[in-house]
């Protein structure tokens, strides 16, 4: 009991350190993504569009704090969301296991500003929300520790 | 399945609790104030107040009435707490003095009601437990760990285990083993030995403020809900836990309730209870909604007022 008081007040620096979950080199995860980005190039110009999805979503740099990672990553599924008008067929063969990451691209897409990618974003959370509820917009807005 | 009869009892209820043969249902309408009514199951019956309890500066956040005792403890606003006794003709107050800087949340008695819990806006657990000699309730604080307000607290059926919730977004499982108040035999648990507020596990695989935990009846799982929307399945073994998170589709979840090992009902802002199962490999799913969707989500105006929707913690326990 006598180290009580010392305790209480670092306990939010005291959480980042014995959570960093990921200590997986910066390098390795761009190489990843990079190799990603490739395939989900050669996936659109066969305009696969579902699956090309699941593939920029797939693995999504979500537990580094590495901002160069989570951009690199965002710059892959961006090109994906913006790749056809076709929302429907886009989000059609989705899994529910990739709704809430889609979920936090589709509000990165709406912070960007960028009036195109907000359209597209708009119109991807209207469709997703249908599927997925409320509840993968809340799940989105709350996880401040995954961010994409 | 709709339910069997409703009755308006106040505008806002913060918090409610059965007594043991769940004849009176003890309410806060939203203020400093404890109503007790006389509750009949009948569809057509009407709900009579026939206390009222006065004592509190500020909001009472947590009620708790032991089925053994028959005492009433409330948790407020104010900081402090009352343990009410049933004398004569009327409920006796005694001032808990918790020692907190922050408002109590939530309260809980223990299960052999020697001790009660309460939860703060403090980042701390108050565990309270009255001493003759001195003839006054004695609060012994828990201050580590915590870097956020507690919101829940969950007995172990051991009575020396308690289980925490808290804004922090963890799930935390401490000892509350008081020497002298505790006898010897409580100390010898599945958890191994332990002192007084040692921490005993914690999980953190939900990502959002954490509510409503609740110990299974034998103490073998936990679960509480996250307010990402998210439930968590806890599989308590010794000190080592296995969780599973089952994400909604819906509005986050305000408190759960285990009806046996493998069946729990959660309540929140969707204003419907929903049914839990779990299949004998110990895997948790939905099962189905208890209330008709209808248009009740149609007539909640805010967010406050969705909160006083969390189900009746104790009543189908303790039939």
């Amino acid at each position: 009991m006598a180290e009580e008081g010392g305790r209480s007040g670092g306990g939010g620096g005291e959480d980042r350190e014995d959570e960093d979950e990921d200590s997986e080199p910066v390098e390795a995860i761009i190489n990843r993504i990079e190799l990603k980005s490739r395939q989900v190039e050669w996936l659109l110009k066969s305009a696969q569009y579902a699956e090309a999805l699941k593939t920029a979503l797939d693995d999504s740099p979500t537990k580094t704090r590495d901002e160069t990672c989570k951009s690199a990553n965002w710059v892959v599924v961006h090109r994906v969301l913006m790749a056809s008008k076709d929302t429907d067929a886009l989000l059609s063969t989705l899994e529910s296991e990739f709704y809430d990451i889609l979920m936090k691209y589709i509000y990165r897409g709406l912070s960007t500003g960028d009036r195109p990618t907000c359209e597209q974003c708009l119109r991807l959370h209207e469709k997703l929300t249908e599927k997925a509820g409320m509840g993968c917009i809340v799940r989105a807005l709350a996880d401040k520790r995954h961010t994409v | 399945m709709a339910a069997v009869a409703s009755h308006q009892l106040a505008a806002c209820i913060t918090c409610h609790v059965w007594n043991a043969d769940l004849s009176m249902v003890a309410i806060c309408p939203n203020n400093n104030e404890v109503h007790i009514y006389k509750a009949t199951p009948a569809r057509d019956s009407v709900w009579e107040k026939v206390y009222t309890l006065q004592q509190h500066d500020q909001l009472i956040s947590g009620i708790d009435w032991g089925p053994i005792s028959n005492k009433i403890v409330t948790a407020s606003h104010d900081r402090n707490s009352y343990v009410w006794t049933f004398e004569g003709e009327a409920w006796n107050p005694t001032l808990v003095i918790l020692r907190l800087n922050r408002a109590a949340i939530s309260v809980k008695w223990s299960p052999k009601e020697n001790k009660f819990a309460v939860g703060s806006g403090a980042k701390v657990v108050c565990i309270c437990y009255y001493e003759t000699e001195n003839n006054w309730w004695v609060s012994k604080i828990i201050r580590k760990k915590h870097s956020s307000t507690v919101t829940n607290v969950s007995w172990h059926p051991n009575n020396v285990v308690l289980a925490t919730t808290s804004t922090d977004c963890k799930c935390r499982v401490f000892s509350v083993y008081i020497k002298g108040v505790d006898s010897r035999g409580d100390a010898n648990t599945s958890f191994g030995e332990m002192k007084f507020g040692e921490q005993l596990f914690e999980v953190c695989d939900v990502f959002g403020w954490t509510f409503g935990v609740k110990w299974s009846p034998t103490g073998s799982m936990l679960a509480y809900v996250g307010h990402n929307s998210t439930i968590c399945f806890v599989r308590v073994l010794g000190r080592t836990a296995t969780p599973q998170v089952v994400t909604l589709q819906g509005l986050p979840l305000r408190d759960v309730l285990f009806l046996s090992e493998n069946r729990l009902v959660a309540g929140g802002f969707d204003c419907y209870p929903l049914l839990f199962l779990g299949d004998n490999k110990g895997t948790w799913k939905l099962a189905r909604c208890l209330d008709e969707h209808k248009q009740v989500v149609r007539h909640v105006k805010s967010g406050s007022q969705v909160c006083s929707l969390t189900i009746s913690c104790s009543s189908p326990y303790r039939k």
